[in-house]
């Protein structure tokens, strides 16, 4: 009867479930191959523990990032494209600013507020670091958390408000839309060239040791750590705490009653703009201190990762963001270990597709928490 | 005069006319229903005195004031509160959450008037803690009634309290709107269940096609044999 029961069960879980018996296959000859190549010494503890490393720092960029995406998206009930964009400009208005202080009087002002448009100046020649010119690194942060506030403000008074009421993929075609011009305009000021931005000699590091070996801990590794999870903890405090918090959940989860409550609809969109903007800037100011370069496609590219992250953690929550994009960032980093790190960004959608075909709400699915 | 005022309403939706030359009166501390067959445009009555609908015509006074522009979001400053018929609770919020949204237009969450819902839906208290949306449906009435009397307003518009719920709730939802009614708050209340709240009102409205066709009081309304005939069923 046991035999019988056990073939019984067996045969319908291949049946009804075909997927996850593929997936698990997978999912066990990928444990297999990582413990094989461990135990062979063709893997090493210490190249996997840099590489969960690194991906949690990219996958915390991208659910930072993914927040203002999620925020809008709940409140605003359309998919912002634009918002790629809006990491970049953050980024290259907070290293104008950067690169003014840290090398004011070694270079001219125009050639820094351009941020070395052209090769005229060098930031790893300026010294750049968070240890080095801690002002110069604080200051271009807040900058751009500010101006990506204040764009995405000036952005939704004069496109998104006058379209408000239209269907979301009107909004969504006319952000994309928003998101060429702005890119485009930001090659016009700024060019087409990446920059290097810090140089690796001047961020200290440390070793930390890890059975076989060290993982590289860098300045930068860690202040986008500390930066990002205060933000994220702040956020999460702001919506469970507050009265505005409150209200945002309130109006992503139903408009109109928030309406007949007398929530002011109008100024809850305007903080949510404010709220998503700012950790927006901050968080492209913070891609480009860790990566160390910076180019007009930066925040387009990390988009599509974004999107993969709010997805799948389920869009409209923001713990869907944080979590979708440390799953997405850890998939993207330690996808090397299996497959040529040209398929990184391949494996993260992958991860993306086969959550979705489980979940298909997203891990944090139906819980609008703004 | 009366607290709410309504005359020769025209409204609908965008072009779509519902109401014509509806006429409604609620005294102050008065306990009114409009009853009528579905589709008679009785929630419309109640959407277009919070300002959600689309006037065509006519004036809405509250309390001597024309109210009839203004927005859904500031008519709740009036004195007036409203529970819609579905989706009348916040589902992502929980049950204290839910009642704080109710006071958002004031500095501070009222403790006195949160102790009163709270006194007068016990309930409320014991699953303060509970997000909205995984209360019953009994539950989730007696919430986003809490909800709209946070503010203590003077004028209390229900649409369909007793839809969904079961049987043996339907007669303590009446209970409680009597017990809110007496306590001073007049109520403006859609039923489907015509008999009962006819019974317990102080007048009734018949409503049918979007126009007025009988008013008088309650128990009058419900002994008079043409509406029995037309609209209670015999």
């Amino acid at each position: 009867m046991g035999v019988s029961e056990t073939y019984v069960r067996g045969r319908r879980l291949v049946v009804d479930q075909p997927l996850a018996i593929v997936v698990g296959l997978i999912g066990l000859w990928m444990a297999w191959f990582l413990a094989a190549g461990l135990a062979a010494g063709r893997v090493q503890f210490h190249d996997v523990a840099a590489l969960l490393w690194d991906g949690l720092l990219r996958g915390l960029i991208v659910g930072l990032a993914g927040i203002g995406l999620s925020m809008t998206y709940s409140i605003l009930n359309f998919a912002n494209f634009s918002h790629g964009d809006y990491i970049t400009a953050g980024a290259f208005s907070g290293w104008a600013v950067t690169y003014l202080l840290a090398g004011l009087g070694e270079a001219d002002v125009g050639s820094l507020l351009l941020v070395g448009a052209g090769g005229s100046v060098f930031g790893g020649a300026l010294g750049i670091g968070v240890t080095t010119s801690p002002i110069a690194v604080a200051a271009g942060a807040v900058v751009a958390g500010v101006a990506t506030v204040a764009l995405a403000l000036v952005i939704d008074r004069v496109v998104y408000r006058p379209i408000r009421d239209e269907s979301g993929i009107t909004l969504l075609i006319t952000s994309i839309g928003v998101a060429f011009a702005l890119r485009y305009l930001l090659v016009f000021v700024f060019g087409t060239d990446v920059r290097g931005t810090t140089a690796a000699g001047f961020v200290p590091r440390a070793s930390v040791p890890v059975v076989d070996g060290t993982v590289r801990v860098t300045a930068h590794d860690a202040t986008l750590l500390v930066v990002s999870v205060g933000l994220m903890l702040g956020v999460h405090l702001l919506l469970q705490r507050t009265k505005l918090g409150k209200a945002m959940r309130a109006m992503s989860d139903n408009e109109d009653l928030a309406r007949i409550t007398g929530i002011p609809t109008e100024r809850v969109v305007r903080a949510t703009w404010i709220i998503g903007g700012g950790l927006t800037g901050v968080a492209g100011y913070m891609f480009v201190l860790w990566k160390g370069t910076l180019g007009f496609n930066d925040g387009w590219l990390l988009l599509l990762l974004i999107f993969a992250a709010v997805i799948l953690g389920g869009i409209g929550s923001i713990y869907g963001a944080i979590g979708g994009g440390i799953i997405i960032g850890v998939t993207a980093s330690t996808s090397v270990i299996w497959v040529p790190s040209e398929f990184g960004r391949a494996a993260a959608f992958m991860v993306m597709i086969v959550i979705l075909l489980f979940k298909p709400k997203g891990i944090f699915g139906g819980r609008t928490t703004a | 005069m009366s607290l709410l005022e309504v005359r020769d309403l025209d409204a609908g939706y965008g072009d779509l006319q519902i109401l014509t030359d509806v006429d409604l009166d609620v005294g102050a501390d008065e306990y009114v229903t409009i009853v009528g067959p579905n589709g008679a445009g009785k929630s419309t009555v109640m959407k277009s005195v919070f300002g959600l609908t689309t006037h065509m015509a006519g004036t809405v006074t509250f309390a001597g004031e024309d109210i009839t522009a203004t927005k859904p979001e500031d008519v709740i400053h009036k004195g007036m509160g409203y529970v819609p018929q579905s989706d009348n609770v916040f589902a992502a919020l929980n049950v204290r959450e839910n009642l704080e949204m109710g006071a958002y237009i004031l500095d501070e969450v009222p403790e006195a008037a949160l102790r009163e819902v709270y006194e007068r839906f016990p309930i409320l208290e014991e699953r303060r803690d509970q997000k909205a949306g995984t209360m019953s449906g009994g539950q989730q009435q007696m919430l986003a009634m809490g909800r709209a009397l946070m503010l203590d307003p003077d004028l209390l518009l229900l649409d369909e309290p007793s839809a969904g719920l079961a049987p043996d709730l339907v007669e303590e939802m009446f209970d409680k709107i009597d017990e809110i009614n007496d306590a001073g708050t007049a109520v403006l209340m859609v039923e489907q269940n015509a008999k009962e709240a006819l019974r317990r009102c102080d007048r009734g409205y018949v409503l049918a096609n979007g126009q007025n066709r009988y008013v008088d009081e309650g128990r009058k309304l419900l002994n008079d044999e043409q509406v029995r005939q037309e609209f209670l069923g015999g």
